[in-house]
């Protein structure tokens, strides 16, 4: 196969920059592993878009206007009747995976994406070539242009390029979401946790359920129930090994299957609950990171620092997770620009990266990795690869 | 472990436990919530006022009135169970 950009990777930075891409008039395939793109908003049932809107904001103010994360933002309000919730200092977009992977699939077809589903990158050499297996059979596929949008920076791994991870103590900590339906009523987060407490007094929970808390979907009788996970049930967290992956995966659902039946028990509202569906994967919130031409720290964005040559603004406090006892919150003065260079890889022509695993530190990546950061990133990352393959 | 409890107590506990995000000068009737305390927060405050006081919290104390301020959860303490 033959195209302009190849996009590695369907979530939400991969996504922006297929269309963008696409768009601008570049012959662009678009890689990803799942049945459906949307990336940590469908596979991995993370049902906010944070970083769409401006921090501190009387009403809610687009920080990427005129991009894919304003043109998203506003179809997944038609999509599900839902509009901007603010939470203390910051806004975000309630959103439906189910939704989003319907809203997906028209975006990519409107903008004439070549889609490949079921595939995963095993080889890719500079010029560039790109070796692509499903099922155990492999894919040619040259392009002029290359984006990373893996998330994990596969293409830095595949090349053998170096790259950058936090130590496994400080990763941000992943996050297990599955969806509840059978919920009567409106959601009480205190009371619930109050539930849970005494389901651990009694010995019916471990202290691992003291990560869970709820959000209902929007859909009647529907929740989400998001567990932070301290990911290290075998030993160190490491979001790039299968070892690892695994027991993170089987012990979301212990644990959920454990709050859920002590609910049902004890909350009212709670005694027709049940799991109506697990992620295809659980959320993983950092893992490798691009050594770019530039790189975005975070004092950069903590001073709301803007560059001449910025391409996407981020406008989502740091949002530290280093242990899965619920989240550390530090806003910055204003938004950020996040510069050209953080999405260019260094020492090599024709590469771009857009999403979590662009080129920053721990702290920016914090910010920086929400899905409406990662729509502008991809955006501007489907923007420079199109021009620079034309 | 100590059943006595003041608000400047909580308030320096939340600091030290980093639940929630407090500004500087903030008094005993500063509203937690606002200041960012969720029910994940909650469940980590109610395990860490038993370590801390020996008092046990259950699912009749998850309200606002009793988790709301430094001083209504001091209060709560100092009744103990």
């Amino acid at each position: 196969m033959k195209a302009d950009v190849l996009i590695i990777g369907a979530g939400s930075a991969g996504l922006a920059a297929a269309v963008r891409a696409a768009r601008a008039g570049a012959r662009t395939i678009l890689l990803e592993r799942h049945g459906f793109a949307g990336g940590m908003g469908t596979a991995s049932l993370v049902h906010t878009f944070c970083g769409l809107y401006l921090q501190d904001a009387e009403t809610p103010q687009w920080s990427n206007p005129g991009t894919l994360a304003e043109e998203i933002g506003r179809r997944m309000e038609l999509a599900t009747g839902l509009g901007a919730v603010k939470s203390g200092r910051v806004w975000f977009l309630p959103q439906h995976p189910v939704e989003f992977a319907a809203l997906a699939d028209s975006m990519l077809r409107e903008a004439g994406v070549e889609v490949l589903f079921h595939s995963e990158l095993v080889a890719l050499e500079p010029g560039w070539r790109a070796r692509v297996a499903c099922r155990g059979e492999g894919i040619d596929i040259e392009a002029r242009a290359v984006v990373d949008a893996s998330g994990d920076a596969v293409a830095a791994s595949a090349l053998g390029m170096g790259h950058m991870m936090s130590d496994s103590r400080s990763l941000q900590r992943p996050a297990y979401v599955c969806g509840v339906q059978g919920v009567a009523g409106e959601i009480d987060g205190l009371a619930l946790a109050g539930w849970i407490i005494d389901g651990i007094r009694a010995g019916d929970l471990g202290t691992a359920a003291t990560g869970m808390h709820f959000r209902a979907s929007g859909r009647a009788g529907e929740v989400f129930a998001t567990l932070d996970l301290a990911g290290m049930e075998t030993g160190d967290y490491d979001p790039t090994d299968p070892r690892c992956l695994a027991a993170l995966e089987a012990t979301g659902r212990e644990v959920a299957m454990a709050v859920v039946a002590c609910l049902k028990r004890s909350a009212p509202g709670w005694e027709g609950a049940f799991i109506s569906h697990w992620p295809a994967r659980a959320g993983v919130r950092e893992s490798r990171r691009w050594i770019g031409q530039a790189l975005l720290t975070g004092e950069d964005v903590m001073a709301g620092r803007r560059f001449d040559d910025e391409v996407a603004v981020a406008s989502w406090p740091l949002e530290l997770r280093e242990t899965h006892r619920g989240p550390r919150l530090r806003y910055p003065v204003g938004p950020a620009g996040i510069p050209r260079g953080a999405l260019i890889a260094a020492g090599v022509d024709g590469l771009f990266m857009a999403g979590r695993c662009l080129s920053c530190d721990h702290e920016a990546q914090a910010s920086i990795r929400v899905m409406g950061t990662c729509f502008a990133t991809g955006d501007a990352a489907g923007k420079m690869a199109a021009a620079s393959a034309g | 472990m100590e059943r006595s409890c003041t608000a400047e107590e909580v308030v320096e506990m939340l600091r030290e436990e980093g639940l929630v995000d407090l500004p500087a000068g903030v008094d005993g009737d500063a509203d937690l919530f606002a200041a960012g305390m969720d029910s994940m927060a909650v469940m980590q405050l109610i395990v860490i006022i038993e370590e801390r006081w020996g008092v046990r919290l259950g699912a009749a104390d998850a309200t606002r009135e009793v988790l709301g301020t430094p001083a209504s959860l001091a209060a709560r303490i100092c009744e103990g169970k």
